[in-house]
């Protein structure tokens, strides 16, 4: 069929401003990239758009030799994989139980949970609670509150509970024991909803910042977002690269190192984002349907 | 046939708990307790760090010193209140708390619907994947990247923004430490974050449409800005009308990171709200008994709101539960 001349005008439109949204996602990491790889010079006179200036790695260097950030890089893949692998544990853990309908008082329990989704302690007290249990400065503090998102946990017992019930039975005539049916048959078979569901506990614990500022309170403990913050913020920016010489010191552009601060955090989300999207969305969808 | 009778023998099975005799009683204890010994982490999980809490709201109504704990501290009744209800600087952060929730929920709502009804009319394959990439991409960086591209890109000496303006009109305007930019800004980032991840929901709504509807109305000699409006928007009205109960809940939350990240000394008057408070009074100022009643304020009232906003969906056959 051939668009009308009115079809057309809606086209033109809606590609140009969907063109716009996408740019407008893009451009302002485009800038950053590019400070961050630009002269000093370049970079405090604001003469940096969307291409590099005078092409340069020393924000890099400066930044690797000056400050922390490798270590809070470290930092931010411990938090990250040891938070998602104990996460994981311990919703399969609530999930499974209560996906069993034969499961002793499954809807008051269900009903406790879901109960914490809707009213909180809030800030104070838990930190109280964390503080009383001697978790103040360690990552315990980050880990044990975060171990169970509710979300995830329903988004776990409505998948396991619409597992096909034959399957179970027939493990169960062949022998197969609680344990072995988890780890051998269930677990597997339920591999994508399990990686959206890490992939969500992973950007949570990739990006944590209140709960790392509020209970870390030494800066050798410090994640990535909270010790780039520190950076961002700092009104002298030198004070923190404590271990540079002075000549050094002297040809440092602050925003440029700002700026290769915020790209060694987006970095490595740019690498994973193609799985990020794939099962991100999936599992929106999920919560949408579900919603 | 068979499949029929074993899915029977299950279901019998699973409701064994329901019936009486002694023996299918037992054989339900059995069942239930490698589940117990499962569940008991879990359980602990939710005592502690869920409940306990909840139970240290009690300082809300207490003179909390360190010495004494929270269960031996002096009971004070409703002084704490009476002291934050009292005190200009409590009730200006909940007002700006209002204002920056209210202002983002209402000036960004549109957006994600507005996307999914463009990305939704793109003939263009590869085109609607690669817009999809790009706006679903900030979803995914915290807040701390955000406000840090904000700040450089509207940094008055060396950011692009005050650097192209200065080209256009010869002065630089400092974005981030005038209140009513600051607030535009502040929406605005929200926006350019939660925006193309939100319009997931409106695309996967607008999937449901009978596209024999938009064939008809093209019979019809209905354009594209009327199909929209009379079979689009009406064919995704039961999703835009739960993300607004669903938003409702949030009135008294403005995220932690997203305020304390662009806040800065010159907007502290608009920028204080509920989460950065409690930080800043309670945390670093010690003033445990004084927050947590704030923070017992935030939780009541959001929770009321859920309940409301849940009966209002009930009457239009929405209701979460």
């Amino acid at each position: 069929m051939k668009a009308t001349r009115g079809e057309r005008w809606f086209y033109a439109v809606n590609y140009l401003l969907l063109t716009l949204a996408g740019l407008s996602c893009l451009l302002p990491i485009v800038n950053v990239a590019a400070m961050s790889i630009s002269g000093d010079e370049a970079v405090i006179s604001g003469a940096v758009s969307l291409w590099p200036v005078d092409p340069t790695f020393s924000s890099y260097t400066m930044l690797f030799k000056g400050s922390s950030i490798l270590k809070s890089f470290m930092n931010s893949v411990t938090l990250t994989v040891v938070g998602v692998a104990l996460s994981l544990l311990f919703t399969v853990l609530a999930a499974y139980p209560l996906s069993k309908r034969g499961f002793y008082a499954r809807k008051p329990l269900t009903l406790a949970i879901v109960f914490t989704m809707l009213f909180s302690g809030g800030l104070i007290p838990t930190y109280l609670v964390i503080n009383s249990l001697g978790l103040i400065n360690s990552y315990g503090a980050i880990w044990l509150p975060a171990l169970v998102s509710v979300y995830n946990m329903l988004i776990m017992k409505t998948y396991f509970e619409n597992m096909p019930e034959e399957m179970e039975e027939a493990a169960r005539i062949d022998g197969c024991g609680e344990i072995s049916f988890i780890l051998k048959i269930l677990l597997p078979l339920s591999l994508p909803m399990l990686a959206t569901i890490a992939l969500f506990y992973g950007v949570g614990f990739w990006n944590a910042f209140m709960s790392v500022l509020i209970y870390i309170n030494d800066t050798d403990k410090y994640n990535l977002t909270v010790n780039v913050q520190n950076m961002i913020r700092s009104q002298s920016l030198i004070a923190t690269l404590t271990t540079l010489r002075q000549e050094d010191l002297d040809m440092i552009a602050p925003e440029g190192i700002k700026s290769a601060g915020i790209m060694v955090m987006i970095i490595p989300l740019i690498i994973v984002y193609p799985f990020l999207q794939k099962y991100f969305v999936k599992g929106a969808m999920i919560g949408a349907i579900k919603g | 046939m068979r499949g029929t009778t074993i899915r029977q023998s299950i279901r019998t099975h699973n409701q064994l708990g329901r019936s009486t005799s002694p023996s299918s009683r037992l054989r339900r204890l059995k069942m239930n307790i490698p589940w117990l010994i499962m569940f008991t982490p879990v359980a602990l999980f939710f005592i502690i760090f869920k409940y306990a809490p909840m139970a240290g709201l009690v300082i809300a109504f207490k003179n909390y010193t360190v010495y004494e704990g929270v269960w031996g501290s002096q009971w004070v009744g409703l002084d704490n209140f009476r002291m934050l209800f009292r005190d200009p600087s409590a009730i200006s952060t909940i007002r700006n708390t209002l204002t920056l929730s209210l202002l983002s929920m209402f000036v960004s709502f549109p957006f994600p619907i507005m996307l999914a009804i463009f990305l939704n009319e793109v003939r263009k394959l590869w085109f609607k994947k690669t817009v999809q990439t790009l706006v679903y991409l900030p979803h995914f960086l915290s807040w701390v990247i955000v406000s840090g591209m904000v700040i450089t890109l509207f940094s008055q000496e060396s950011g692009i923004v005050n650097h192209l303006l200065e080209k256009l009109t010869g002065a630089t305007y400092p974005f981030l430490y005038k209140e009513g930019s600051w607030i535009t800004v502040f929406v605005a980032s929200g926006i350019w974050k939660s925006a193309g991840f939100a319009a997931i929901i409106y695309l996967a709504s607008l999937t449901t449409i009978d596209p024999s509807l938009y064939e008809a109305a093209c019979m019809d000699g209905a354009g594209k800005m009327r199909q929209i409006w009379h079979i689009t928007l009406p064919g995704i009205r039961p999703t835009i009308v739960l993300m607004l109960i669903l938003n409702m809940g949030h009135v008294l939350e403005v995220g932690f990171d997203q305020v304390f990240t662009l806040q800065n000394s010159a907007v502290a008057a608009v920028s204080e709200v509920i989460s950065t408070y409690m930080y800043r009074v309670g945390l670093q100022g010690f003033q445990f008994g004084l927050t947590t009643a704030m923070g017992l304020f935030e939780s009541v009232v959001a929770f009321i709101l859920v309940v409301l906003t849940n009966m209002i969906a009930r009457k239009f056959n929405q209701g979460l539960w």
